[in-house]
């Protein structure tokens, strides 16, 4: 695509739709939302436990492993640039650039699953902390794993998109499909933001 | 490959956003970095609290206005993503403020 064609299209306002957004862009918006209140009750019910732990709660330092978890959002912080650089690319019309920054946003986010796969194995293994068997081991294991959920469903969200990319039908006209995904992706690394503070720093103190 | 068809101020924006991204992406390891050698501190406990709790702000707000384009887009969807952030912490600031009433205490707790 020619720089002069690229220079035609606003990604940021949509003239044909009432609010001026794109559709697709508004959605995506909405459901960040409507998703920040399902986390915000996740996170609170895990705070709230913590304040007031039942007796026999094992102590959260003794069973985290935060050098494990300051690289798994060191990892998603990588990923959620490469996730930007891929928007950036296919707003531009560079597919080859699109294809790499997706793959390494791909990679990051598996490998965020494997250190949150090892953490648990570690948890129930060698820590004996299931989610049924206290109630921090509930209410961190629901919080963590639907957050890990979101990182799963990302992964196969950009894998799918990697691979449409290949099938030359996807072009800078569609660069709203990638914006979309990316507000996801990046959605899922903001929510780790706060889960890194809320229930693994503060424990630190 | 025809420059002149494209607005100066628009190709210059575009081609300052991968430096921006990666610079905020640094800054964004930096601060957590910061985090993770702040709780080892001996200061106080609020004091700490607060830190982390405002770093914690400020990657959140670095990530929704740079990476999720939010300063360049139109100002609904920063509305329509902030009613719901708005929600999510008055319920969260509401239920912690119920549960650390005396009465409201779970039974169970120690």
């Amino acid at each position: 695509m020619s720089t002069a064609a690229a220079g035609t299209i606003d990604h940021h306002r949509d003239p044909t739709t009432s609010t001026g957004i794109p559709n697709k862009k508004l959605l995506m918006w909405a459901f960040l939302a409507s998703d920040c209140m399902f986390f915000g009750c996740l996170i609170s019910t895990h705070l709230i436990y913590r304040l007031h732990p039942p007796p026999g709660v094992p102590a959260a330092r003794d069973v985290f492993n935060i050098e494990l978890t300051s690289f798994s959002t060191f990892i998603l912080l990588m990923s959620s640039l490469m996730m930007a650089l891929a928007v950036n690319a296919i707003q531009k019309g560079n597919l080859r650039s699109l294809r790499f920054s997706l793959l390494t946003t791909i990679f990051f986010g598996c490998i965020f699953l494997a250190c949150q796969v090892y953490e648990f194995s570690h948890f129930v293994s060698e820590k004996h902390m299931t989610i049924t068997n206290s109630i921090f081991g509930t209410t961190f294991f629901t919080l963590t794993g639907t957050h890990g959920l979101h990182v799963l469903i990302g992964v196969i969200w950009l894998s799918s998109m990697l691979v449409y990319s290949f099938t030359g039908r996807l072009s800078e006209k569609d660069s709203i499909d990638v914006e979309s995904m990316g507000l996801y992706w990046h959605f899922v690394d903001i929510v780790w933001i706060v889960i890194f503070t809320a229930v693994y720093l503060l424990e630190y103190i | 490959m025809n420059q002149a068809a494209v607005p100066s101020s628009e190709h210059a924006l575009e081609e300052s956003k991968f430096e921006l991204f990666v610079r905020v992406a640094m800054l964004l390891a930096v601060i957590t970095g910061m985090e993770i050698v702040t709780v080892y501190l001996p200061f106080a406990h609020s004091l700490l609290v607060t830190a982390l709790v405002i770093s914690s702000a400020v990657k959140f707000l670095f990530v929704i206005f740079i990476f999720m384009h939010l300063r360049w887009d139109m100002p609904f969807c920063t509305i329509l993503f902030f009613i719901g952030l708005v929600l999510a912490g008055g319920t969260m600031w509401a239920l912690l403020k119920l549960f650390s009433a005396t009465a409201s205490i779970p039974l169970s707790s120690s």
